[in-house]
Formats: structure tokens, sequence, C-alpha cells
């Protein structure tokens, strides 16, 4: 019944906000039913952590896995419900682009989320993946922009696509399931397939024709190269809090289904064909997103390379495994989801004042706006993994596990691409914060709900730098257990 | 062994070659709506497909799936299709960015290579490979309509090409998914068409056309 609760109240808070939630009303009902969600996941991951993985019914389970994406989900969408209440002044109410909708779709979107996170069954898995999708489509377009209407149909047809080959790979998996003597109910459930591993072993061919298909239908929408297109126009026309909520919390959320399935298929065939195609996926990400950050024109599509060359340092780090690199792997995706939040809202504060987000546009900011030029800095200095932020400790682990396994060739992209988007984005952070700029901001600084997000990030990100709490590193302990 | 049951046998062996004649007049079609109806057609198709495994294997759930896939791909989803071609009043012709001919071409060669495709594993496996070549020929076909034609409602032809032919691979392998699962993808399937005529009003309005290539403004 706990696990219930989750799903339940952004569920209904969406209808409520539909019904009720005109005119001032819909801020405080969102920040009712964002904090009734937020306590309702931490129920589910306090539970899971002391007293071990809960389920309801056939198709609910979360494990330490799911309590630890859990958490993500519920600190970034909190972080993005207080930012937005602020962020949505100038918005006026058109037909779908209102405050309102704003927020139903926002639960709506954190809803499907929670659902990756809390299946039990490859089926229900891809049915919330493929509604993720649907759900934010229309916040992506939210501004109804040319720019906006073209990102939001490229990412839903691009999305969509790549998630029908997740499809056809699931019901591979599930061919190979029944062909090895598994009830047809419990054929796609990831607790009987885990069991069942050894003896899915002899569907070789199934097994490898399965999980590449779901590499390309769910690495499309990590946002892996080369299917990343739709990733920057997404991340670049949607409101801001929705850019975070995308990079922070979906593509996490489609990581985690990659690693069900890499779990599943490694326990069958061997982890050496899964993590082979997670290392040359997360190479090619890496490295292609790493040097396209230095040419780009636009502040918020650099922070979307940047999300996508994260993601492919993410699985290099799964890809490798070992101790070092899973833990590491984790880690990152919450530290990551921290930095680019805090980046996304200053790059907001940013595109609001200036009315633009193309960077030799923007100067001055410094001088201009002088806290939220501080956020920016902050950000870019954890992005780009320096100590003593958080970033810096996960990169260092998953890059010495690529040591300890003298794996020279990936560590070597690894620092070059490292150090040149180094050089990147500092060479556009000082232009912007130094450059004398041709438009005046329309203020000064940032509003309360917009400095307390960006003050948390920052926090959270000097925290786990120095110091990684006991009760994070028990839950990605537990998170690896379950794998 | 009853006329019934050879029926249901003979719809299955024979329906694929139905199907592989609707992918090249798909290929073929100029209109959006002939296109639109073809899919229909498709969908009928599959749909007697299910019903025929239903009978086959004794599923009872299937009948509920054959119900399912009539409603919705052969009445619900092709009304609203034409609907939306009505309302966004745009021109009929759907200027292709290939000739029919060499469209149809192209998709020739793709069921040759399906059928290519699927024949060790058909033989295998005891799958019927005429029924598995045709659910990969979908597949691939409804991916080349996405790519080749340049009007948005196109592109959704296109990819209901493409899930008809997932399903019908889970169809021909696995005699389809569990319900509950066929209910929610049908589900998902329903709210995506619905998204995408939003989003199909919106490029009309913003564009003043639907012709997605040339939705440029957005690079590097």
């Amino acid at each position: 019944m706990i696990l219930l609760l989750p799903l339940l109240i952004p569920l209904v808070g969406a209808a409520v906000l539909l019904g009720f939630g005109t005119g001032g009303r819909a801020r405080l009902l969102a920040l009712a039913v964002g904090a009734a969600e937020i306590a309702a996941i931490l129920r589910v991951v306090l539970g899971v952590y002391f007293a071990g993985p809960v389920h309801f019914g056939r198709f609910l389970r979360a494990d330490g896995l799911s309590a630890f994406f859990l958490l993500n989900v519920a600190l970034v969408s909190g972080l993005a419900i207080v930012y937005s209440l602020d962020y949505l002044r100038h918005v006026e109410g058109s037909r779908f682009s209102s405050p309102r909708w704003f927020y139903a779709l926002l639960f709506f979107f954190v809803f499907t989320m929670i659902g990756v996170c809390v299946s039990s069954n490859l089926g229900l898995l891809w049915i919330m993946m493929e509604a993720t999708t649907l759900a934010s489509a229309l916040l992506v377009g939210f501004y109804n922009t040319r720019g906006a209407v073209e990102a939001g149909w490229k990412y839903l047809i691009v999305c969509t696509v790549g998630i029908a080959f997740a499809l056809f790979g699931t019901i591979v998996l599930y061919m190979a399931a029944i062909k090895s003597g598994l009830a047809p109910e419990a054929a796609l459930d990831w607790t009987v397939l885990m069991e069942a591993a050894p003896k899915l072993g002899s569907e070789l061919a199934l097994l490898q024709l399965s999980f590449v298909f779901v590499m390309v239908g769910y690495g499309t929408k990590v946002g892996f190269v080369p299917m990343h297109s739709w990733l920057p126009d997404a991340h670049a026309e949607a409101p801001s809090p929705i850019s975070a909520l995308l990079s922070a919390v979906l593509l996490n959320c489609a990581m985690y289904t990659l690693l069900r399935y890499d779990a599943i298929i490694a326990r069958a065939i061997g982890a050496n064909f899964s993590h082979t195609l997670l290392l040359v996926f997360g190479a090619a990400s890496l490295v292609t997103a790493g040097l396209l950050i230095v040419v780009q024109r636009d502040l918020k599509r650099m922070l979307a390379y940047s999300s996508i060359e994260h993601m492919g340092i993410v699985a290099i780090g799964v890809g490798l495994g070992g101790a070092l690199g899973l833990y590491g792997a984790l880690l990152h995706t919450l530290n990551h989801s921290l930095g680019k939040s805090l980046l996304f809202f200053a790059a907001g504060n940013v595109r609001q004042n200036f009315g633009t987000s193309r960077m030799d546009r923007i100067g001055g900011l410094a001088r201009r706006l002088p806290k939220t030029a501080m956020a920016l800095s902050l950000g870019t200095l954890a992005i780009v993994g320096l100590p003593p932020f958080a970033l810096f400790v996960s990169e260092f682990a998953i890059l010495s596990e690529a040591f300890a396994q003298s794996r020279i060739l990936i560590a070597t992209l690894f620092l070059a691409t490292l150090s040149i988007v180094f050089g990147g984005m500092f060479h556009h952070l000082f232009g912007m914060l130094f450059r004398e700029g041709k438009q005046s901001p329309a203020s000064t600084g940032l509003e309360l709900s917009e400095a307390l997000p960006i003050a948390i990030t920052v926090l959270g990100l000097a925290w786990f730098g120095v110091h990684i709490p006991a009760g994070l590193k028990g839950l990605i302990e537990r998170a690896i257990a379950a794998l | 062994m009853d006329l019934v049951q050879i029926a249901a046998g003979k719809t299955l062996s024979s329906s694929a070659v139905f199907l592989l004649m609707t992918v090249l007049l798909l290929a073929a079609a100029r209109r959006v709506s002939t296109a639109i109806i073809l899919f229909a057609l498709q969908s009928a198709i599959i749909t007697a497909q299910v019903m025929a495994t239903a009978y086959t294997e004794k599923a009872a759930e299937a009948w509920i799936v054959a119900a399912m896939v009539f409603a919705l791909k052969v009445v619900a989803i092709p009304s609203a299709l034409l609907w939306l071609v009505e309302q966004l009043k745009v021109s009929r012709a759907m200027e292709p960015s290939l000739s029919s001919a060499k469209a149809v071409f192209i998709t020739a060669l793709m069921i040759f290579l399906s059928y290519a495709a699927v024949q060790p594993y058909a033989r295998e496996s005891r799958v019927p490979e005429d029924a598995l070549a045709a659910a990969v020929a979908l597949i691939l076909t409804g991916a080349f309509l996405m790519v080749s034609q340049r009007k948005a409602l196109m592109q959704i032809v296109g990819l209901l090409v493409l899930e008809n032919g997932i399903f019908l691979a889970a169809l021909t392998t696995t005699f389809g998914m569990p319900l509950i699962i066929e209910i929610g993808i049908f589900f998902d399937l329903l709210m995506g068409i619905l998204i995408m005529g939003i989003f199909a009003f919106r490029i009309r309005d913003t564009f003043d056309h639907l012709d997605v290539t040339k939705l440029r403004q957005l690079r590097g």
C-alpha cells in the first residue's frame, strides 16, 4: 500500500490542478501536492532502506535500486516545483500553456517517472517509459514558439520510435523466457527473470538480440550518441525547470531501465556482451558530446550536450562494473542531477532577464546579475568535475576503476574529453561573465523561490564532495545489491 | 478437423500476403487519406489474425485483444486521423521526397530482406515464416515511411505501421503479451495519437504548413 501512494498523489494532484487550479491557486496547490508526494516517496525509500524490498500486487515493487532513483525523483521534482513558483510569473494563460496546465502536466510527468522506478514488470516498465515521453512532450512545447513546437514534435517522434524498438527488445526477451519454460504471466517479471536467469542462458542469440534493441530503444531516451538528436532541442526549448527535470531525472530513469536489463542479461549470458555495448555507447556519447560543447552558441544547448556527456560517463561506469565502477556510476547519476539542476535553474534566470539564451548576446553577468553569475559559476565548477564538488568524487571512482582494470583507452578518452569540456565550458562562462554586453537585463537577481533551490543544490554538491553521508552510502550499497 | 478450424489456419497463413500488399500500396499512395485507409485495412487483417490465433490456441484473452485492435486501429484511430486531415485543411497531396516507383522498389527490397532475416530463426523454432517476415517488413517499412515522407500526418501513419509490425511480431512468436500489458500499450498508443494530433494543429498554426522537413530552426 505504501507503494501506491507515490503514484496516486501526483495523479490525483494533476486532476485537482486541472479542475481547480485557476489563477493564483495553481501555485499553492502545486506546493501542497509536491510536499505530499515527496513525503510519500521518502516513506517508501526509508521502508526499503530499513526493511528491504516492498511490493504491491503483481506489478509494483521497490528494492534498493528503485529507492535510490526514487530519491532522485523526489529531490529534483521538489526543487523544480519550488523554482517554478516565480519562474512562471510571465506566462499568460493560453491553451495548454497556463500555470495550471504546467503543474498538472508536471505532476503527470513525475507520476510516469515514479511508475518507471516501481514497476516490477518489464511490460509495465515500457508502458511507463513511453508515458514519460507523452507527458513531457507538451511541456517541451510549452512556450508555443516555432522553436518549441519543432522541438516538441521532434522529441515526440524520435523518442516514440526509439521506444518502439525497446518494445521489440522486450518481446524478444519475453519470447526467450517463454521458450525457457517460464509461465506467460511471470515471464516479464524481473524478479522472476533474475532468479531464472541461469536457465535463460541457452537462448544466447535471442538474449543478445533483445539487449541490442533495448539498448537502442531506451538508449534513445538516455540520449546516447547517435540517438541523441532530440535531446539538445528539447532541453533548450523547454521551460528551464522542465529542462532540469528532463536532464536530471528522465535521463536517469532511462538509465535505470538499462541497468535492470543489463543485470538480467549479464546473469544469463555473462556480463561481457552487455557491458561492451554500454562501454561503446558511453564512450561515443562522452567524446562526441564533449567536442560539441565547445562549439555551442546557446547556453541551454551547451548544458544539454553536457548531459549527454555525463550520461556517457555513467554508462562507462556501469560498463566497467567492478566494485568502484557501478558505485561511481550510481553516485554520478545523483551528483549530475544536482549539478545540472543548478545550472538549468541559473540558465533559466539568465534567459528570463536577457530574453535569450544565446551566449553571444549575454554579457556582463558578473556585474549586472551577481547572484545568478555566482550560481552559474559554481554550477560550472561542479559540472566539470573540480574538487571540492561531488562530481569529482564519482568521476574519480569511475576513472580509478578504469585504471584498475587497465582499460587505458577508456581512461585516456575520459581524461582527454574532460579537459576539453573544462576548457570549452569555462571559455563560454568567462565570455558571459565579463564581456561587455549589448543587452541589459530586465531585473536584478533572483526571487527567493529561485534562490532556495539553487542554494540547496550548491550545498548538496559541496557536502557530497567532501563527505558522502552514511545513509546515502548505505542506499547505494543496497542498490548495487539489487543488481 | 471442422470447417472453422481450416478457415482459421488458412487465415494465418494467407494474411501475411495481404499484409505485404498493403505495405506496397502504402509506398505508392499519393494521398494522406489513402494511406490512412490502407492502415485501417492492414489493422483489419491483423484483427483477423488475432481472431484466428484465439481460435486455434483456445486463448480467451486473445478475443478481447482482437476486439481492442478492431475498435482502436480499424475504427477509432483511422477516423480520428481522417477527421484531422479534414480539420487541418492542408493540401491533400503528400509530396513525398521520393517518387512512387522508387518507394515501391525500396519497399520490395525491404520485404525481400525481411524474409532473408527471419529464415534461419523461423526454421529453428517452428514459427510461421510468412507471418514473422511480414512483421519485420511492417517494422522496416513503417520506419521507412517516417523518414521518407514530409507530412507530419504521414509520420504518424508510419509510426502506426511500425507499431502494427511489433504487435504482429509478438503475436506470431509468443501469441501476444499478457492481456494487461497489451491494454497498457494500446492506451499509450491512443494517448500518443492524441498528443501528436495536438502538435499537428500547433505546427499548422505556427508554421502555416505541415511539412516537417521545413522544421529546420534548431541546429547544431
